[in-house]
């Protein structure tokens, strides 16, 4: 697994830069909770064809970021875009909440401090 | 006649697919125009309780839990991920045997697609046969790990049950009798009109656009991407055991059905081969420590790629366990096949599709 870090400015350009459709394959976006106050997000991806080959990039944001979408580059990826949004209570530009939750549902269920 | 736009919901529950997902589909006269969708009826927070409630060691029952279907795929992708954190070595047996009830979950799975297909095609009769037929299959895995439907067979360091001898004669008679009724199923679904042209440019898939959305499992393969995981993953010893791609043109209805009868046939050929070839040794090798690390781990379930994100430092309960399903991954691309086609086809669209809402709302 190759983890590569970017920035929530270039992340959009660094993966249009990196994404061939023919060649890779989006796997998801990944949230991992650091602290109360911070969440790893990752843009997971492998390779068509070769054998274990993961690529990671991934940028720490807190509940005041928004996330830049990356549905431009790959459309699918709006499915794990909303997931993250009802997940973990984040924003991600142009990605509505409710895929999973109901507005009566727990917030951020996968956040820190919150009951399951 | 007038164009008139209604809004139509397909589910939470439709008679042709009996699990809780809702498309919003608008559509003018009989075409659908637009689609939404829900997924999150039954959202258990498996993910949470993995990495709150339960220690390393029980998640791979705990996720079997995810779904009746591919429960083998899910607490073997999360064992996997833990192997390879502790840096143990599996028995070249358990690793053997772990693949045979992968495949066998793969023929029942397909059965099951294939029977309903057949259903919403209105031939009752041939859905009845198909199911009728999967019950040795499902049998066999009852003989294995002691369930038929929730298996608690993978365990961290390989299997909890050795293969008896008269269940390898019985796994072996028992697929040399499905390969007889799959050549039959073929024949049926290349030639009969209601299985075959009914079909045939059905729910189609470009493979552009099956790139463009990152299809995975037969829904790509049906569009002539070769991908599978079998092949993509190093974890597995599937290049020992006879493992072939199964790739069709045409992406629709009609070419998934062809991707999931062929590779049963694969499949099939696969269990001989491992019954035949089974490597003598233990089925378990304790491994100890406590995972520390993360890993994304693969593997080819029935309905496409599984993938499994685990994240330990050192303690018993681990910081993350993120599943991410075939289902899931394969929703944007079920959503652009939906559009431009008749609303009257949209059950039989899903049932090609095989989705799994089990995993996908985990």
């Amino acid at each position: 697994m190759k983890k590569i870090e970017v920035t929530l400015k270039n992340v959009v350009n660094v993966i249009r830069e990196f994404y061939k459709p023919e060649k890779h394959h989006f796997l998801t976006l990944n949230g991992l909770a650091i602290d109360e106050k911070t969440t790893e997000i990752q843009w997971i991806f492998s390779e068509y064809g070769k054998q274990d080959e993961i690529i990671v990039f991934y940028v720490d944001v807190t509940e005041d970021d928004v996330i830049p979408s990356i549905v431009e580059v790959i459309p699918s990826a709006i499915i794990s875009q909303r997931e993250i949004v009802d997940m973990f209570g984040l924003k991600v530009e142009d990605s509505e909440r409710g895929l999973y939750l109901d507005e009566d549902s727990l917030q951020k269920p996968l956040s820190f401090g919150c009951a399951l | 006649m007038s164009k008139k736009t209604v809004n139509i919901p397909l589910g939470s529950q439709h008679i042709s697919l009996l699990e809780p997902i809702r498309f919003k589909f608008t559509c003018e006269n009989e075409k659908i125009i637009g689609i939404d969708s829900d997924v999150g009826f039954v959202h258990r927070g498996v993910e949470k309780a993995c990495a709150s409630k339960f220690k390393f060691d029980a998640i791979g029952y705990v996720v079997a839990r995810i779904c009746g279907l591919c429960a083998i795929t899910h607490s073997l992708s999360y064992t996997m991920a833990v192997e390879s954190m502790l840096e143990g070595e599996v028995s070249k047996r358990a690793q053997y045997l772990r693949v045979l009830m992968v495949e066998l979950d793969r023929l029942h799975s397909h059965m099951l697609c294939l029977s309903h297909v057949s259903e919403n095609a209105g031939f009752e009769a041939m859905f009845m046969r198909i199911m009728g037929d999967r019950e040795p299959v499902m049998d066999l895995q009852e003989a294995l790990s002691g369930n038929r439907v929730q298996f608690d067979y993978v365990s961290i360091g390989g299997v909890n049950r050795d293969i008896e001898s008269d269940v390898a004669v019985k796994v072996k008679e028992t697929l040399k009798e499905l390969r007889l009724k799959v050549e039959d199923y073929i024949s049926e679904f290349e030639n009969n009109w209601s299985l075959s042209l009914r079909y045939k440019g059905i729910g189609a898939l470009s493979q552009e656009d099956a790139y463009r959305f990152n299809t995975i499992g037969p829904l790509a393969r049906a569009t002539g991407i070769k991908t599978d995981v079998r092949a993509e993953s190093s974890m597995l010893p599937y290049g020992d055991i006879g493992f072939e791609m199964v790739t069709k043109d045409g992406g629709d209805i009609y070419a998934r059905n062809m991707v999931r009868l062929y590779e049963m046939l694969n499949s099939i050929s696969m269990c001989e081969n491992i019954i035949d070839a089974m490597p003598e040794g233990e089925i378990f090798t304790k491994l100890k420590g406590k995972p520390s690390g993360e890993i994304v781990t693969r593997l080819e379930a029935p309905r496409g790629e599984l993938m499994y994100y685990v994240k330990g430092s050192g303690k018993p309960i681990l910081d993350r366990v993120r599943i991410k399903t075939p289902t899931f991954s394969s929703i944007p691309a079920f959503m652009h096949i939906f559009e431009g086609q008749e609303y009257a086809d949209a059950p039989a669209i899903l049932a090609s599709f095989d989705p799994c809402m089990s995993c996908t709302a985990k």
